[in-house]
């Protein structure tokens, strides 16, 4: 027989393992295609600068989640991929023993296996990397719709090759080494149905008699097929432990971004000024999640600014629980180089750090007594006896700074402190925060141009009323713009979590393969327990406890593994409520149910068949 | 054909069709023929004439292309797949060819099992079957896995097993075909004890130390009884 005819007969005969086997490979393939492409457009580059949206800090957050979903979907698929492979080779050793007996030569054989293995990865790796590009552009053309504009899709062909060669190269070098393996074996042994049997060698072995026959037969199917049930184990912790971390990660992640935008605008906080003012304002806030060209400003503008008579009007009124007042304007930065200890000595050694770079930022004189917001700073924040101090935004600081408390800014003629580096929405978080009292020796006008009230939620609408009349202001309702932000943050978020679930469906495959090959080991057992009157639910029963029993191992494991990666490594000061606990419980509950039943078919399949061809073609 | 009340067996006939690509095997051809309680018989002839397919067909294992098969009054073709377990379980005992126990289950296990499926507790399923395989005379090698048994030592087991739950009709397929003459002695032996104390046994072989033992003999052929 040709050498191409004996493999792609035997893959038709074998039809539905080999598209088990070629499905999962696919799928494995084109997930890492997908995430790594995806990784490579989106979470590295449009999160950042390129495409202007978010600010560094949220940038930061996002990127780190997709690096480490990516190399965890490429550790889990390496991993199943090569489970698959060896399964797939394991089923065919009998065949090796059949043809060896009949006199086939060794490297035919092996010729014929080896074949058989490269083109169902082959296939695979093609399709994968054509359902991983196709997938790419789908999700590209899905988070347009969202309000992204990413204009460059261009592939990285380096990777896909990388990617490529990776699934190539190392299925067909565990397959192949399967296959070497199954060559050497003596024909008689491979066409022994006990050969991969681990038995124990004396009379008694170690489970209780008192344990019921059905969790001792699932006890022992897994013993005695010790390797695959490893394998299998350690395939589905992965992939476990990457949905924990996608689930538990992204949940805890988006909570805690948007705890951080909630506590970055304030709740229930009103923004009070001229027209033009409160205008501005919400396009500086809306930058975050709608990125747009601004028109100049004139933030100096005399008309701008809210009279001493307004104020005390405001602060008359009755819900009016507390008042911020602020000046607005717009300034270039200067980054002012500062020196960092290299090297504590004795003698201690400095090295210069900056580079003079600048950038254009919104300067926000705020007076750090009556700040209502509660930004997450790392360092500090202002105080009432600063002076030239100042707290930046994440953007500005990775923009222009390389160790912003160690260096100093100027804006003007005014030479300030950085303190602290806050995560703010406000202009993409290219701002400056600066005692207020200072504001008048840095431009020529002082007072305030926007104030902050800190609202009775439940007579809102009185309150704003009584402002507007009183005052001839506009008011601006920050929740409102605050809900556009968690929107934008949930929906991306739930975009990104849904990655995960490629890996999701591929370990779903690999589950549902090892319970074939651990329920075909036993097909003859479940055959003669029918013909000696166990009804199919017994069946069901022994394939259900083998199945609890490896995904209750590889869920315990692999879901503190995902919670752990996800806890240490992901975000800072994380925000875990109860809701959602329950809801990643619940997620991952349904994922183990849905995992639990795709492994339960084989069983099911089994006590449809005939029970003599069960027991005597097995 | 009328049904006596104390036959075990009634088959009318009974065919059964193989399809084999194209082609059509008639593994068996109009077989009548009753059996009744108490009876020792023996079904002998070459092998392909459709001895195993008749006792697959009696143990309702398997079902017949056309005709009729009762066995202790039951019509097993009126029936589905759940109800012809608990028959089997309840008053069937099978002595397969190549003796068929349970890889994951020691001996003692193997012969408790029907028994437990049956609705004996663990423990009394367990005394039964250590009396039992007492009694074929394998006490010693209870808590020993079939692939540690010998192929005699096998066949015992599975007699244990197909009498654990005292059944009305015991069907043993070939049970001295796989076995050399001394070992083969021993299942004699025991198919001997099962004549004495009066089970109704239907047994198939080519063995004339069991054709000796039968009450009545049957030889098929072909598929078809050609002497009785």
């Amino acid at each position: 027989m040709s050498s191409l005819v004996f493999p792609i007969k035997d893959m038709v005969r074998r039809r539905f393992h080999t598209a088990l086997t070629i499905v999962g490979l696919t799928i494995c393939v084109a997930t890492t295609t997908f995430l790594v492409q995806f990784g490579n457009t989106v979470g590295f580059e449009i999160f950042l600068l390129a495409q202007g949206k978010l600010t560094v800090g949220f940038s930061y957050i996002f990127t780190i989640f997709i690096i480490l979903v990516s190399f965890l979907t490429f550790l889990a698929c390496l991993l199943i991929t090569s489970f698959l492979v060896s399964m797939s080779m394991s089923q065919r050793v009998q065949d090796i023993g059949i043809m060896k007996a009949t006199g086939c030569l060794t490297n035919i054989v092996f010729g014929y296996f080896a074949a058989e293995l490269l083109i169902m990865i082959l296939l695979s790796c093609v399709l994968g990397t054509v359902f991983g590009v196709l997938t790419f552009y789908a999700s590209i053309s899905v988070l347009n719709t969202f309000g992204f504009s990413i204009v460059d899709t261009s592939l990285n062909m380096w990777a896909i090759f990388v990617i490529f060669m990776a699934f190539l190269i190392a299925p067909s070098l565990i397959g192949g080494r399967i296959v070497a393996m199954w060559i050497k074996v003596k024909s008689t042994d491979a066409l022994s149905p006990s050969f991969f049997l681990v038995m124990p060698s004396t009379g008694k072995d170690f489970i209780s008699s008192r344990l019921g026959t059905e969790l001792k037969m699932a006890i022992r199917n897994l013993i005695r097929r010790k390797s695959v049930t490893f394998y299998s184990t350690l395939c589905l912790t992965a992939v476990l432990m990457l949905t924990t971390f996608a689930l538990a990660g992204g949940t805890i992640a988006n909570q805690t971004t948007q705890s951080y935008v909630r506590r970055a605008i304030g709740e229930n906080i009103i923004a009070v000024g001229h027209p033009n003012m409160t205008t501005r304002y919400s396009e500086l806030l809306s930058q975050f999640f709608n990125p747009q060209q601004l028109q100049p400003f004139n933030y100096t503008d005399p008309s701008l600014l809210v009279s001493e008579t307004n104020i005390s009007k405001i602060s008359s009124i009755s819900g009016v629980l507390k008042m911020d007042a602020r000046f607005l304007f717009e300034a270039t930065v200067y980054e002012v180089p500062g020196w960092v200890l290299a090297d504590p000595g004795p003698p201690p050694i400095y090295a210069p750090v900056g580079k003079h770079r600048s950038s254009q930022a919104l300067v926000i004189g705020i007076n750090p007594e009556t700040a209502l917001n509660e930004w997450l700073v790392n360092g500090r924040l202002l105080n009432e006896t600063d002076s030239y101090t100042a707290v930046i935004g994440d953007s500005l600081a990775a923009r222009i700074f390389d160790s912003p408390q160690a260096e100093s800014m100027r804006i003007h003629k005014g030479n300030f402190t950085i303190v602290g580096v806050c995560l703010d929405t406000l202009n993409k978080g290219y701002i400056v925060y600066v005692p207020i009292k200072i504001t008048s020796e840095l431009v020529p006008q002082s007072g305030c141009n926007l104030l902050f009230l800190k609202i009775d939620p439940l007579n809102r609408t009185e309150i704003i009323s009584e402002i507007q009349s009183e005052t001839g202001l506009s008011v601006l309702e920050l929740n409102g713009i605050l809900n556009e932000h968690i929107v934008f943050l949930d929906k991306t978020w739930s975009l990104i979590m849904f990655l995960p679930f490629f890996s999701l469906a591929t370990a779903a495959l690999c589950l549902v393969a090892y319970m074939m090959l651990l329920i075909a080991g036993q097909k003859r057992d479940f055959g003669i327990m029918r013909a000696l009157g166990a009804k199919p639910k017994t069946v069901i029963k022994i394939a259900l406890i083998e199945i609890l029993i490896v995904l209750a191992v590889s869920a315990s494991i692999g879901i503190l593994g995902g919670l752990f990666i996800a806890l240490r490594f992901l975000i800072l000061d994380p925000v875990f409520s109860l809701i959602a606990f329950l809801s990643i419980a619940g997620w991952l509950a349904s994922a183990l149910i849905f995992l639990g039943l795709a492994s339960l078919y084989p069983a099911l399949k089994i006590i449809r068949e005939p029970i003599l061809k069960a027991i005597y073609y097995p | 054909m009328e049904t006596k009340a104390d036959m075990v067996v009634v088959a009318s006939s009974l065919c059964k069709e193989y399809r084999v690509s194209e082609h059509v095997v008639n593994a068996l051809k109009d077989v009548n023929f009753e059996v009744a309680e108490g009876e020792f018989v023996c079904i002998y002839g070459p092998s392909g004439a459709g001895k195993t397919t008749l006792l697959n067909i009696i143990g309702g294992l398997d079902k017949p292309t056309s005709g009729k098969i009762i066995v202790l009054g039951h019509d097993l073709l009126s029936y589905d797949e759940e109800f012809l377990a608990t028959f089997r379980s309840t008053y069937i005992g099978f002595v397969f060819q190549s003796y068929n126990l349970i890889s994951t289950l020691t001996a003692l296990e193997n012969v408790a099992f029907p028994a437990e499926i049956a609705g004996f507790s663990g423990r009394k399923a367990r005394q039964r079957a250590e009396k039992l395989l007492k009694r074929v005379g394998l006490s010693h090698r209870v808590n020993h896995f079939p692939s540690q048994l010998s192929g005699g030592e096998q066949q015992r087991v599975a007699f244990a097993r197909a009498l654990v739950n005292k059944p009305l009709l015991v069907l043993v397929d070939e049970p001295t075909g796989n076995l050399d003459l001394e070992t083969g002695l021993e299942v004699v032996r025991v198919l001997e004890k099962l004549k004495s104390k009066k089970y109704t046994v239907i047994v198939s072989t080519h063995d004339e130390r069991i054709v000796q033992l039968a009450d009545r003999t049957m030889r098929l052929q072909n598929g078809s009884i050609t002497s009785k």
